[in-house]
């Protein structure tokens, strides 16, 4: 065993509290740090991956069966940029009804018809949208159906299934089939295709260069050209699809990473303070180790190693941990495979934090061992026993003049004696503190967002028809809500499950009959006549469309052409809303389904939804809940915060110790004058709770910038659009309160190091001369 | 000397009665007996040296009196205050009210100039800044220092140091000075001036402890010498003191 490594086991063994600190903070980081590279790296991997498989299509386009023809649409297939091609196929929004689920409870009711979009298919494997059919076999002759379903979704039905089609007619699962690329939710022969009266023909283009909007819609330009107007009712874009894919991690990620990156700093910032307490602390010993013949190099290698061993250690910990919990919760909660396999860690994301942590806390480390390595046996050991003249006097000394209490005026000018250690510290708590304003800040923001999303300004109420139906008419029900004590405003919906002309997914349309729901709206107006709808700014991203502009939805066969006027403030749950009027055109005979309540401040819930239990038996009132997702973040934010406070905690913990080390024989002298316990605590908190204040009132700016970009990372992930008001969230209760946080998180650390500090016994402390 | 107001002294408390009262102390550091069995009373207005080779159980004895540590056994009264019964902060209180320590490295506060340094000690107190200066200049005047009261102890002499230190013990008007080696630190100029200076208390009232190895400070200043070996009271013996 070498001289360095006896030196450094030893040093380890004397620094217990500091080791522990250092595994703590570098384990801790390494999870983050895992779990945040392992989303970003699984964000938009599977999918990019079964893409690429399925040879999925970059364009899939809507053509109108009396605009484009069979000659046109085969052209387009050799146009300049279009590297493989398949169809055309035809294609029809039909209406499905499956047979209940036999797994179901037997008093559920049958379950509703869906709108399908059908494709005409006689082959699964096509140069373009190659189907993956995992169970079954692909539809062969009339009568036979295949269904679009993910291999991991949970699957309502079985093979040998029947369902029944919009025309009475019945089919057979025969297949399970999956898409990336979304072309379809059910596919059958093109001679069954042929009986369902198909409108529209289905194309299906890759292209050469496919990576931005501007290259899809190049692409789309290519294979459009010389077609008549109005012969494309729709496309869908494969960047939409990828957007989609990478939605949750998206939003996830930003203040994961922010956490992750304020962790490792913090994590870098306690190794600087460690390794320059040990020199300090250590001066002695580094002038015994050179006497004895240590050369300068063995001196730093000591100091090295004596950090290291417990970075390394919990690198490999943190790693592995950061690894399981990576597996555990983002393959549960973010991970969708795509059919593309398990959810597995990325190799680089491992490797990145198994080496790259350990090797920037030791770059830290060797800078602030060099002054260990430089300095000569003389000047160490001399050094280690004079007592060195304090710094920040004139401070020290005008704070003795003052009105506090002598315990406290020691206390704020105890960090002027080791300025460095003191502005490490500061930064400590500058982080804690910036991170616990971006999480303040988030979840403001994000509350804020979700009370306009789901108009929770006040309590809000769902109403909808229980099971048997409400007893009283549409209007009726809607007059007995507004006549309830407590009513504010009532507006009754009714949602249809639509198709988007060019789209393959079911468009969920709402109608609403009265005021305009209380939805924010950031741009245009709320509709007021047939044909108009307002729409989320995530719709307008995914159908690449703009405010004025008009799209075509389709239900039974009625095609219905709707103008858009006006941009809402919500997430994706809705993305069309549309007035009642427009409703009269396609199901004049509808009544509501929903009645949204607005309660006014301080109305009695229970006493309402007791009324409307009273008014009709039928309704059913529930307060409305936030989305998971959003409860999601909060948690995660929350546990992020914790973990960010207590480990800026730890900072200032290890600050004291390395202070009440030092001090040892002030604190002696101190007590043996008559200072308590109880003033030997305070005046520790206290020099602590300053540099808290301190790196409190840096920290907060910090955090607000890093809360705006993290937000909007968020909306952009999340294809939201939010307002500034939204963002500006930090009222001065809560930016003083956040200035209290940096002084309570350095008071938290602090005490927990002083109480140990004020049991010191005054004899052996002022025998370390 | 002393400024007013002389010695701290419990209510009903007589000059003939003990300032100190040792009772079969033992103290024992894991097998090591540090003390075994001392008995020992010191007057109110005495001057006692402690004296023996190393590792006889000097600075602990003295370390039991002044409160900074606990007796494995054995009682230990100070001014009629069992310092077994107290707790920490009790402890701390009677060491701010009744103790006054001096040590052979002086254990002044390298960030405060002399003059903090010693109105430290009334702070703790509670005395408000300007009145404790005021009294530790009055103090640092006395004891021929005050000229050096901006000076930070880095910068001050062994003997300039040591002075200030026993400043610092004088504040709170401590019943009992104790003095741990106050001048085996010191060149034998500042020696005799320190011991000067613990003669002068003495003679104005004070009572002293001091542990010494050194027998002209002890014949100096003490009125009594008591001898330790082995963490035992070997003998005592009053002393004429000299000139």
């Amino acid at each position: 065993m070498s001289a360095v490594w006896r030196a450094a086991r030893a040093a380890v063994r004397r620094r217990r509290l500091q080791t522990a600190v250092i595994g703590i903070v570098v384990g801790l980081s390494c999870v983050l740090i895992v779990v945040a590279l392992a989303l970003l790296a699984a964000a938009s991997g599977p999918f990019d991956q079964a893409y690429a498989q399925q040879r999925g299509a970059h364009l899939v386009a809507s053509f109108d069966s009396g605009k484009a023809t069979d000659t046109a649409l085969a052209d387009s297939t050799h146009r300049s940029g279009v590297s493989a091609a398949a169809g055309p196929f035809d294609q029809a929004a039909v209406e499905v009804t499956f047979a209940p689920d036999p797994r179901a409870p037997s008093t559920a009711s049958q379950p509703p018809p869906l709108v399908m979009t059908v494709v005409g298919r006689d082959q699964p494997d096509t140069a373009v949208d190659e189907l993956h059919v995992w169970q079954g076999r692909w539809a062969v002759r009339s009568g036979e159906i295949v269904i679009n379903v993910e291999p991991t979704a949970d699957v309502p039905m079985t093979l040998g299934d029947t369902a029944t089609l919009g025309d009475g007619r019945t089919v057979k699962v025969v297949g399970l089939a999956y898409t990336v690329s979304q072309s379809a939710q059910a596919w059958v022969t093109s001679g069954e295709m042929a009986t369902l009266h198909p409108t529209t023909k289905q194309m299906l283009y890759r292209f050469t260069a496919a990576a931005t909007d501007a290259e899809i819609s190049a692409g789309q330009a290519a294979v459009t050209a010389g077609m008549p107007a109005g012969a494309l009712l729709g496309t869908q874009s494969y960047l939409t699809l990828r957007f989609n894919a990478e939605l949750t991690a998206g939003v996830f990620l930003p203040f994961l990473m922010i956490f992750g990156c304020f962790g490792l700093v913090v994590a870098v910032l306690i190794v600087a303070n460690v390794i320059s307490g040990a020199v300090v602390a250590g001066l002695r010993h580094i002038g015994v180790l050179k006497a004895l013949g240590f050369t300068p190099n063995q001196v730093m290698a000591v100091y090295l190693t004596m950090v290291l061993l417990p970075t390394v250690a919990a690198a490999v910990l943190g790693t592995i941990l950061g690894n399981v919990l990576a597996v555990t919760v983002l393959s549960g909660a973010f991970f969708e495979s795509y059919g593309a396999g398990a959810f597995h860690v990325a190799p680089w994301v491992t490797i990145t934090a198994l080496f790259g942590v350990p090797v920037l806390v030791g770059l830290t480390a060797l800078l602030s061992s060099v002054r260990a390595r430089r300095l000569s046996a003389v000047e160490a050991i001399s050094a280690g026993s004079a007592p060195r003249p304090g710094r920040g006097l004139r401070v020290q000394r005008w704070l003795g003049g003052t009105r506090l209490p002598r315990a406290v005026s020691l206390g704020v000018g105890l960090p002027l004696a080791r300025p460095a250690r003191s502005a490490l510290t500061a930064a400590t708590v500058l982080l804690g503190v910036a991170g616990v304003t971006v999480a303040i800040g988030l979840s403001s923001s994000v509350t804020a967002y979700v009370d306009a999303d789901t108009r929770a300004d006040a309590v809000h109420l769902d109403v909808r028809p229980a099971k048997g139906g409400p007893t009283l008419s549409d209007q009726a029900d809607e007059s007995m809500l507004r006549a309830l004590p407590g009513a504010e405003r009532v507006v009754a919906s009714k949602e249809l499950t639509m198709r988007q002309i060019g789209g393959t997914e079911p468009t969920q349309v709402r109608f609403y009959r009265g005021s305009d729901a209380g939805f924010e709206m950031p741009k245009g107006r709320w509709p007021a006549a047939a044909g108009e709808v307002a729409v989320s700014p995530r719709f307008l991203t995914q159908s690449r469309l703009a405010l004025g502009d008009t799209f075509t939805l389709e239900r039974d066969g009625k095609q219905l052409p709707v103008r858009i006027v006006g941009e809402v403030l919500m997430g994706a749950a809705e993305p069309v809303l549309s007035h009642w009027a427009t409703l009269t055109r396609i199901a004049p005979d509808s009544r509501a389904d929903s009645y949204e309540v607005k309660l006014a401040t301080g109305a009695d819930v229970s006493a309402y939804v007791a009324g409307v239990k009273a008014g009709d038996p039928g309704l059913i009132a529930e307060p409305a809940s936030a989305p998971s997702v959003i409860v999601a973040v909060y948690s995660t934010i929350t546990l992020l915060t914790l973990l960010l406070g207590a480990v800026a905690a730890l900072g200032v913990f290890n600050t004291v110790v390395l202070n009440a080390r030092e001090r040892r024989r002030d604190l002696g002298t101190l007590k043996s004058i008559g200072m308590t316990p109880r003033q030997v605590v305070l005046m520790m908190v206290t020099s602590m709770a300053a540099l808290g204040l301190a790196g409190g009132l840096v920290g907060i700016p910090i955090g607000i910038v890093f809360q705006r970009y993290a937000m909007h990372a968020i909306a952009h992930a999340a294809q939201i659009v939010i307002p500034d008001h939204m963002l500006d969230v930090y009222s001065a209760p809560i930016v003083v309160l956040l200035i209290l946080a940096g002084a309570v998180i350095a008071a938290v650390g602090a005490l927990f190091a002083s109480r140990s500090a004020s049991r010191l016994t005054i004899a052996d402390a002022l025998r370390t001369e | 000397m002393h400024g007013g107001g002389g010695p701290h002294r419990l209510s009903g408390m007589t000059e003939d009665q003990n300032v100190v009262r040792l009772e079969d102390v033992r103290k024992e550091y894991g097998g090591t007996t540090a003390l075994d069995g001392v008995n020992l009373q010191i007057r109110a207005g005495e001057a006692v040296a402690v004296m023996g080779p190393s590792g006889c159980g000097k600075s602990t004895l003295l370390n039991m009196v002044a409160a900074l540590d606990r007796p494995t056994s054995g009682t230990v009264v100070v001014q009629g205050e069992d310092l077994g019964e107290l707790n920490e902060t009790r402890r701390a209180l009677f060491r701010r009210h009744r103790i006054g320590m001096v040590f052979q490295f002086f254990n002044l506060l390298d960030d405060l100039p002399a003059l903090d340094n010693v109105a430290l000690a009334a702070q703790l107190v509670g005395a408000p800044a300007k009145q404790a200066r005021a009294r530790a200049l009055e103090l640092l005047d006395e004891l021929g220092v005050a000229d050096r009261r901006d000076v930070y102890p880095a910068a001050l002499s062994g003997g300039e140091r040591q002075r200030v230190a026993v400043a610092r013990a004088l504040m709170n008007r401590p019943a009992l000075l104790l003095a741990d080696e106050p001048t085996g630190a010191l060149d034998s100029r500042s020696g005799e001036q320190v011991m000067d200076l613990l003669l002068d208390l003495n003679q104005i009232g004070q009572t002293l402890l001091i542990v010494t190895h050194d027998q002209r400070l002890a014949a100096r200043c003490a009125s009594r010498v008591v001898e330790l070996a082995d963490g035992r009271v070997l003998r005592e013996r009053a002393l004429e003191r000299t000139a």
